[in-house]
């Protein structure tokens, strides 16, 4: 796939000629924050986003609430023909999410068609992140802010010009008039890379990590790391790789929707028995660390945290996931158990 | 668009109090489209549930307790507990009714041919047992297993489930039938004591014999080791779970342990599976 460039003032101009064609979301300023929105022209776009947007772009495919069905004595799929998007400026942490939950989401047998049909209309687009935020751990979990494998184009700024990586075919669309880009920008591009990389944590030793957490199961670890959890669900709502939903019926509306749902909640895991599989929120953040970095292992041999750091940033009382997995690293845990 | 949680229109075409204490329906489910029909029974296995939908009620995860030579029909044995069950308790023949299934992978039947089987059942839970035994009894499969011996308990007589079928299996030649009941009743013909304990009793052997438990969660608890006892290896010991559940095809998250899905893994599973799994049932 081709290696493009284009300077700062071209490149501000490419949404205006995208939005011919598609509807496209980047981040625009929405009151205090920044937030993946429809644009309506290019000039509300931020170029230069510091930090992920708070609200992550999982959104745009597997809204907060979503109406799956509308009743009329039987239930109705609601038929949405998807327009053609353009998911422009995310960096490669939320487009590596977006890919994490297609494995959950898109199976043969029972595809979700709701995600599917969004994500076969939209073309990812990313931005590099060449000046992580300090709650960034992308490296540490598998990533790069620099990564390619996710997107279906990365856009990598150099000194005021911009490098254009087409991914995939359905990314060289919006690329093709742009010239190829030369050698020596490519190796500015390199050394940059190697620069930011440079300054960001190292790899979690995943197998290590993996194996000591599930001899920690059992432990009194969790207790201690989850002593000051208030059972918000901020950590999993904005996490970018966490996909629990209920499924619930709006009567006055007469529709069946799907809202967003997380395993931080007390009632989540409640039966009608009374029983509750994870009654304390020692099992319930055991349950969200451990299907990061434990079980998305075992299923697609990868860590399902993408290190975006919103979790971190964001839960008022400071857990934090990547001391957690760092403690699991240095503790021994076999006869600890309990 | 094929949507996987769009529910098939149903109606019902039959209720039968199964219990004295009314706690206890079946309700046998007819399709209200032929095609419905068709891609069902095309797919059932045994061992398999459904999410029935009330809509307002919202969904709720019911084992299937019919055999598929038994008719165009899907019967669901439910136990009154909260919102759902409550409603559909309150249902008559006639009524509509949503189904989305058959989910989840049911019993490996064909790993099992030329073994015998050990089936122990109690409570509601031991409708797919029931399922899976008349499926087997048919004439077209009965000769592809051994040995049937079937261990079901419930408090009292008047719990019993399928009453008419569990008479008739008693009287069958080709099946052992042992019913157990938790205290002394007038007139009782069968064992007295808890499933574990009369599990123990009966002792039977574990040679090529595929065991295949299915019941409240402390009848389980106390079973399992009984038959570890009497040397059933782990692999050969079959059981189904119940897990809270919304989506019943592995996106939503909610049945989640370890890396497994129930609804989409299980709800069967081996106990040396099981094993293998956090402990978090
Ligand atoms: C694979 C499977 C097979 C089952 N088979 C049967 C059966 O054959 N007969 C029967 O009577 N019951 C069965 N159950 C249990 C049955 O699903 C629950 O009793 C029922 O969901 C309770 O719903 P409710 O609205 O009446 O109770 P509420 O307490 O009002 O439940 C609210 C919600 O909690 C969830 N929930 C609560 N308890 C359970 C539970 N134990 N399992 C799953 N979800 C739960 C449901 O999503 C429900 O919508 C089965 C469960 C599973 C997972
Ligand atoms: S667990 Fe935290 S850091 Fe990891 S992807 Fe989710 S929100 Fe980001
Ligand atoms: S954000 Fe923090 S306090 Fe809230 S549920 Fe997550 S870990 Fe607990
Ligand atoms: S019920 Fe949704 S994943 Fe199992």
């Amino acid at each position: 796939m081709p290696t493009k460039w284009i300077s700062r003032k071209d490149l501000k101009k490419l949404p205006d000629q995208w939005l011919k064609q598609y509807d496209v979301y980047a981040p625009i300023q929405n009151g205090h924050e920044l937030a993946f929105q429809l644009v309506k022209e290019s000039a509300q776009i931020v170029w230069d986003v510091p930090s992920n947007p708070r609200y992550p772009a999982k959104s745009l495919f597997l809204p907060q609430s979503e109406v799956l069905m509308s009743y009329d004595g039987i239930l109705h799929s609601v038929e949405k023909v998807e327009r053609p998007k353009v998911l422009f400026g995310l960096h490669p942490c939320d487009a590596r999410a977006i890919r994490l939950l297609d494995h959950a989401l898109v199976d043969e047998q029972n595809p979700d068609e709701y995600w599917k049909s969004k994500r076969q209309s939209t073309i990812i687009v990313s931005t590099a992140c060449i000046s992580p935020d300090e709650s960034c751990f992308c490296t540490a979990v598998g990533g790069s802010p620099f990564n390619t494998a996710d997107s279906d184009a990365l856009i990598v700024e150099v000194e005021d010009e911009f490098c254009v990586y087409v991914l995939t075919e359905k990314g060289g669309v919006l690329f093709s008039k742009l010239p190829d880009a030369e050698d020596a920008q490519r190796e500015k591009v390199e050394k940059l890379t190697k620069k930011v990389e440079a300054g960001m944590p190292k790899a979690f030793p995943k197998k290590k990590l993996h194996d000591n957490l599930l001899a920690s199961f059992e432990t009194d670890f969790w207790k201690e790391v989850s002593q000051s959890c208030l059972g918000c669900g901020v950590c999993t709502f904005l996490c970018p790789s966490c996909f629990c939903f209920d499924i619930a019926d709006e009567t006055v509306r007469k529709e069946r929707v799907r809202n967003w749902d997380s395993c931080m909640f007390r009632t989540y895991s409640l039966e009608a028995s009374g029983h509750n599989p994870r009654p304390t929120k020692m099992e319930r953040t055991r349950q969200r660390v451990m299907h990061k970095f434990v079980y998305w292992v075992d299923l697609v041999g990868e860590i399902g945290c993408t290190g975006c750091g919103r979790c971190v940033k964001y839960c008022p009382v400071n857990i934090d996931i990547r001391a957690i997995a760092q403690d699991a690293l240095h503790r021994e845990f076999e006869g600890m158990k309990k | 668009m094929k949507n996987c949680y769009e529910p098939f229109p149903m109606h019902i075409e039959r209720v039968v109090v199964e219990t004295t204490d009314a706690t206890l329906k079946s309700f046998e489910l007819t399709f209200d489209r032929k095609e419905d029909c068709a891609e069902f029974f095309e797919k059932y296995n045994p061992g398999q549930f459904c999410q029935l939908s009330i809509f307002g009620k919202g969904e709720a995860p019911i084992g299937i307790a019919s055999a598929a030579w038994e008719g165009n029909f899907v019967r669901f044995t439910v136990q009154k507990m909260g919102k759902f069950t409550s409603a559909i308790h309150a249902m008559r023949a006639g009524d509509p009714i949503g189904m989305r299934g058959p989910l989840g992978n049911g019993f490996p039947l064909g790993d099992w041919k030329g073994l015998h089987l050990l089936v122990i059942g109690g409570g509601c839970a031991f409708s797919t047992l029931y399922a899976m035994t008349k499926h087997i009894l048919h004439p077209s499969h009965r000769a592809e297993y051994g040995e049937i011996t079937a261990l079901y308990g419930t408090r009292n007589s008047g719990l019993c489930l399928y009453k008419p079928v569990i008479e008739e299996w008693h009287n069958r030649d080709d099946m052992v039938v042992h019913q157990a009941i938790d205290v002394p009743e007038e007139n009782w013909k069968y064992h007295v004591g808890f499933v574990p304990a009369v599990l123990e009793e009966i002792a039977p052997s574990p040679r090529n014999t595929v065991a295949v438990l299915c019941g409240p969660p402390a009848m389980t608890k106390f079973t399992l080791p009984v038959l570890t006892k009497l040397a059933f290896p782990p692999e050969r010991i079959y059981t189904s779970l119940e897990k809270r559940m919304k989506c019943g095809v592995g996106h939503c998250g909610r049945c989640n342990i370890g890396h497994k899905y129930v609804c989409k893994d299980g709800p069967v599973f081996t106990l040396k599976e099981l094993q293998e799994l956090p402990n978090e049932i």
